[in-house]
């Protein structure tokens, strides 16, 4: 270009630019969360969640229908296809809904920004929910949302596959040396014995069963570089390498749950959810849960929790926490959990929950043994390169993957 | 172009005698703003301006909340980029993978279509086969389709009890699991000879936080099958551009070698590839902007799995931003992305511009006018 | 599919066309052309045909283009289960604003720098040229920030606006333009007619071919644009077809592969360029090859 095209583009640029800055007024940078409008009346609130399934949709659907015509607002459930990317431009763009699902994971992420409504004291009863969940969804000493539920891991076995391969009740695996060997039996009957999600929220639990964990017990420093949690991902590694275990992506499965409702394994590790998943897409698999199997150092399992995010921004703040107060009803938690598989977050209706489903005892029981998630803010790439590394955990070095978690979670907690 | 383009105005043809200022042309200074006012608006609001607001985000660590342009947002001047460059630490190795993988994808999908583009276009451009059209029609078919739904059919061909395999099944070939299988296509290949574990030379150490025995683990498996997508997907419009250029060269001249006694191969590789060398040129051009950009598939066939082998630097830089919120990494990732595929067009341009100048110009006087 | 037009064809019937080695050669450019022809057209036929199977058929024999037992169950979850329906309405508003104002919008400005002498017009021409030149990919965060700042975003204001004018289709508007001859124009000039009757009602409708071919390079592109709807909105109720099909494969949890669904809404979301193209093909390759000018 020449140096005349060059000053016309430039001067093309500044008059956009000038453009551009008397839009910009219009438009207003009024985007300090604090001081965003609020409207009373009848309210028209959108829901995003993250949903498990149908059944949890339409189980959530139907409870803010009821609610809205109840209380004569609108609310309308969207079910994201990927929550953390949606609700992110969502709140970048200035747009967010008004009510989302906050996983553990992500909540010190939210609330550090101020992107959350610290709401958790108009809550009625708010004593009534576990501690530790509480203290999940707390940051700088306020409960910002309330917890909508929380589950736990156990095993799934495929009845009818599991009496194919010939085993019976006395070989459910309660070690990981008993998994090992019905694994081995299972794939001598050309089965697969176990389909395992390649995340850190399956794997872990074997890392917990051997007295490993990737963060210390207050949740400040990384420990995945240890002898324990090296082992736990040896034996991993052992059941791929072997054929044992496989992902769901090596059996054209979206997830393990449906990779075991297909039938295309004979065990799976997944949580609550996979109930009404089954119920749901595979309604004629036979199953039953059992807890998982204890590793060197005792039984361990992980536990999930979400909260009821209500958005700084929202112009209906009001109606969002009465609509979350409604959700987290313990009644309405006892509907949720008969419709998709979740434990009640309240402590008042925990008999009742386990009157109606003695099936799930493994689930219930595995919450005195459980480990929660990694819940300090900045780290979800460390995370995700750490899934990274289990993806490949088939061919990969336990160790690297370790020391590389160590690495990077000190850089995101020190900076 | 720029320079074409210049000199385009002096070649219309047959202008009337001006008459500036007044009389007929006299409001055409302000009827030429008004026309074009529209585009210039949009053009400059939603082109010209998003890039300097990126880049002032660019060096900023802005996290999404609030608006990027209040005294709020940490200014940290270059820290974006020298973070991708020189220190070590996650966002540099994700970053320089990506790079390794986009290499790897370029220095495949590049070659191979253009290779089978003019291929194509060879075989359908012979004047003694009949149904030429239709089978042009076919290999460009798939270039018109979304990217989004042929990603879907992709995805179902090449899953693991999917199409592919089952063809791959039928020659007694066990087909990999595409898209859970992160390994390397060289190692693969290494291991098959012998290199199962890797030198320790090559573990040690590597530019830019990976190993040289990370470089070199060419593309993933699943890399390969978005490489087949892309490379299906593209060859027809290249195709089309190879054949308009096969139709400009003279049927005399390659009849008159072919009295000379000259073999198929002879004629193609002294007569046919000079003449075509500027369309060549362009479409190695096109396609090496076009596969530095590879986003769509990523997105939705495996979103930088398995093992960030699929991650590519358009498709970290959207990530790093609305998932991690970190839009200055982001914004910073997305120009160094810029920058690459302006050096390499301008590199490429400099060796068409050094190489071809007087062959064009030849050719140029040579063409035969056809009606094409 | 009907034939793209051809070119006369080249006298046959010359020496090197007879005996059994021309004969070989022919048959081994049939051979190519049929191998090549399937592998560029067979996925369209899985496509089809497992779109109308029940799933454990699609997942045992993905390679049988039919369907046993044939089943709509597929396509009716299309409708039933999914946003499909909006998906669809949106994209079709989307694509018929953004194909009228590109057709509008880059003549008006083709015909202002072929034609009219102003003052700026060669730098002008430039700087379009030069936009060209950036890479879509690049403009992700960026156009979510400009959005955002004026408001725009989760809008279908957002959604449309961008994509009204773009610097290719303003570049073959003036080729054309340039290759239309000037008398006609003067005369209407002299007659009295301003400058835009003059644009729209005598050089216009001479225009048509590159007007046809401006449309459907237009409504291709937007019809398929799948990044900018990715960072323009995020609202469910917003998403265009390639965004919902997008989002509906790279589904979550428990959504299940379910592929006669996602080919069937993949195969929904390409018939009505496949019909554009069998009815317009030389304007789609007339399209291609000034594709190939402007590099």
């Amino acid at each position: 270009m020449t140096p005349r095209t060059l000053t016309r583009a430039a001067v093309a640029g500044f008059a956009a630019v000038a453009l551009f800055g008397s839009a910009a007024c219009g438009s207003g940078f009024d985007d300090s969360a604090s001081d965003t409008k609020q409207s009373s009346g009848p309210a028209t609130l959108q829901i995003l969640i993250g949903s498990s399934g149908e059944a949890e949709t339409k189980a959530v659907q139907e409870a803010a229908a009821k609610w809205a015509s109840a209380s004569g607002n609108t609310a309308t459930v969207t079910p994201a296809q990927d929550l953390t990317q949606q609700l992110g431009q969502g709140l970048a763009g200035g747009t967010p809904p008004d009510v989302f699902y906050v996983d553990a994971t992500r909540f010190a992420d939210y609330a550090s920004v101020g992107a959350l409504e610290p709401y958790g004291d108009k809550i009625s009863n708010k004593d009534d929910f576990y501690e530790s969940l509480r203290t999940t969804f707390t940051y700088d000493g306020k409960l910002y949302c309330a917890p909508k539920d929380f589950s736990t891991l156990a095993l799934e076995i495929n009845t009818d596959l599991w009496a194919k391969a010939g085993l019976t009740d006395a070989d459910v695996p309660t070690t990981w040396d008993q998994l090992t060997a019905v694994s081995q039996k299972i794939k001598a009957k050309k089965m697969v014995a176990l389909a395992l999600g390649d995340t850190r929220d399956r794997i872990g639990a074997f890392m917990v069963q051997n007295g490993g964990w990737l963060m210390s017990k207050d949740g400040k420093q990384p420990t995945a570089d240890t002898p324990e949690n090296l082992q736990a991902l040896q034996y991993v590694k052992s059941l791929l390498a072997n054929g044992y275990a496989k992902f769901p992506k090596q059996l054209d499965a979206g997830w393990s749950g449906e990779a075991f409702g297909r039938g295309k394994a004979v065990m799976t590790i997944e949580g609550n959810w996979i109930k009404g998943a089954l119920q749901n897409d595979f309604p004629n698999v036979k199953y039953k849960v059992v807890p998982l199997p204890a590793g060197p150092k005792g039984q361990g399992t992980l536990s999930f929790t979400q909260c009821w995010g209500v958005a700084a921004k929202s112009k209906y703040k009001d109606q969002a926490i009465k609509f979350v107060e409604a959700m987290t009803a313990g009644d309405q938690q006892v509907t949720f959990a008969k419709a998709f598989g979740v434990m009640p977050s309240r402590q008042s209706v925990r008999d009742q929950y386990s009157t109606a489903f003695p099936a799930d005892k493994p689930f219930i029981d595995a919450a005195a043994y459980a480990q929660g998630p990694v819940n300090a803010p900045k780290m979800d790439s460390v995370l995700r390169d750490l899934e990274a590394g289990l993806q490949g955990l088939t061919t990969g070095d336990p160790k690297t993957l370790l020391s590389n978690f160590d690495k990077n979670a000190k850089a995101a907690l020190g900076g | 172009m720029a320079t074409e383009a210049l000199r385009a105005p002096a070649t219309a043809p047959a202008k009337p005698p001006r008459r500036r200022g007044g009389g007929v042309r006299g409001n055409e200074t302000i009827a030429g703003w008004l026309f074009v006012a529209p585009v210039i608006v949009i053009l400059g609001l939603f082109l010209l301006l998003p890039i300097l607001m990126a880049l002032w985000v660019s060096l900023t660590d802005w996290n999404g909340q609030g608006s990027p342009f209040t005294g709020d947002v940490p200014f940290v001047g270059g820290d974006n980029y020298t973070r991708l460059f020189a220190e070590d630490g996650l966002d540099r190795r994700d970053f320089m993978t990506s790079i390794r993988n986009n290499m790897y994808y370029v220095g495949i999908v590049v070659p191979v279509q253009t290779a089978l583009a003019l291929g194509l276009a060879l075989v359908v451009n012979n004047r003694m086969l009949k149904g030429k059209g239709f089978f042009r029609s076919a290999f460009y078919f798939p270039s018109v389709t979304s990217s989004v739904a042929i990603s879907v059919v992709f995805l179902f061909l090449f899953a693991n009890s999917g199409a592919v395999n089952k063809l791959l099944g039928l020659v007694g070939i066990n087909g990999p699991e595409w898209f859970a299988d992160s390994r390397g296509v060289l190692h693969l290949l290494l291991g098959a000879v012998g290199v199962d574990t890797p030198p320790g030379a090559l573990t040690s150490g590597g530019p830019f936080g990976l190993t040289w025995w990370d470089w070199l683990s060419g593309p993933s498996v699943a890399m390969v099958s978005i490489i087949s997508l892309v490379i299906w997907t593209t060859s027809g419009t290249f195709m089309l551009m190879f054949l308009a250029a096969l139709q400009n060269v003279p049927v005399a001249l390659d009849e008159a070698s072919t009295l000379d006694g000259a073999t198929r191969w002879q004629r193609f590789r002294h007569v046919t590839l000079p003449l075509i060398k500027p369309t060549m040129f362009l479409v190695l051009t096109l396609g090496l902007i076009g596969s530095w950009q590879v986003f769509d598939q990523v997105y939705v066939m495996s979103q930088g799995d398995p093992a960030k082998t699929t991650l590519t630097p358009a498709y970290l830089s959207y990530r790093t931003a609305f998932r991690d919120f970190d839009y200055g990494s982001g914004a910073a990732i997305s120009f160094v992305l810029f920058l690459i595929i302006i050096l390499l067009t301008l590199l490429q341009r400099r060796v068409m511009a050094d190489r071809d100048e007087p062959r064009r110009a030849r050719w140029w006087r040579r063409r035969v006018p056809e009606g094409s | 599919m009907a034939a793209l037009t051809d070119r006369p064809a080249a006298p046959v019937a010359r020496r090197a066309d007879r005996g059994p080695h021309a004969r070989f050669n022919r048959i081994l450019g049939y051979a190519v052309l049929i191998a090549f022809g399937l592998v560029f057209l067979y996925p369209f036929v899985i496509q089809l045909g497992n779109a109308l199977k029940t799933e454990p058929d699609a997942a045992a024999n993905p390679l049988s283009p039919i369907p046993d037992p044939l089943t709509l169950a597929g396509i009716e979850r299309i409708f039933a289960g999914t946003n499909f329906p909006l998906w669809l309405g949106n994209s079709l508003l989307v694509t018929v604003l953004v194909t009228l104002g590109r057709v509008f919008f880059d003549s008006l400005a083709g015909y202002a720098l072929a034609r009219l002498r102003f003052r700026g017009r060669a730098g002008l021409f430039a700087a379009i040229i030069a936009v060209m030149a950036v890479p879509g990919v690049v403009l992700l965060i960026p156009k979510f920030l400009v959005l955002k700042q004026l408001g725009l975003y989760d809008s279908y204001a957002g959604l449309v606006v961008p994509l009204l004018a773009d610097a290719a289709g303003v570049f073959i508007m003036k080729q054309f333009f340039e290759s239309v001859p000037v008398s006609v124009e003067e005369a209407a000039r002299i007659d009295g007619a301003g400058v835009f009757r003059t644009f729209w009602s005598v050089v216009l409708p001479m225009a048509r071919p590159a007007l046809i071919t401006l449309t459907i390079l237009s409504f291709q592109g937007s019809w398929n644009e799948f990044p900018h709807s990715l960072v323009s909105v995020q609202d469910p109720h917003l998403f265009t077809l390639p965004r919902g099909l997008a989002d509906l494969v790279s589904g979550s949890l428990g959504k299940g592969t379910q592929y006669p669904l996602k080919l069937g809404a993949a195969l929904l979301a390409t018939i009505p360029v496949a019909v554009l193209f069998v009815i317009f093909q030389r304007y789609f390759v007339r399209g291609a090859n000034e594709g190939a000018d402007k590099g």
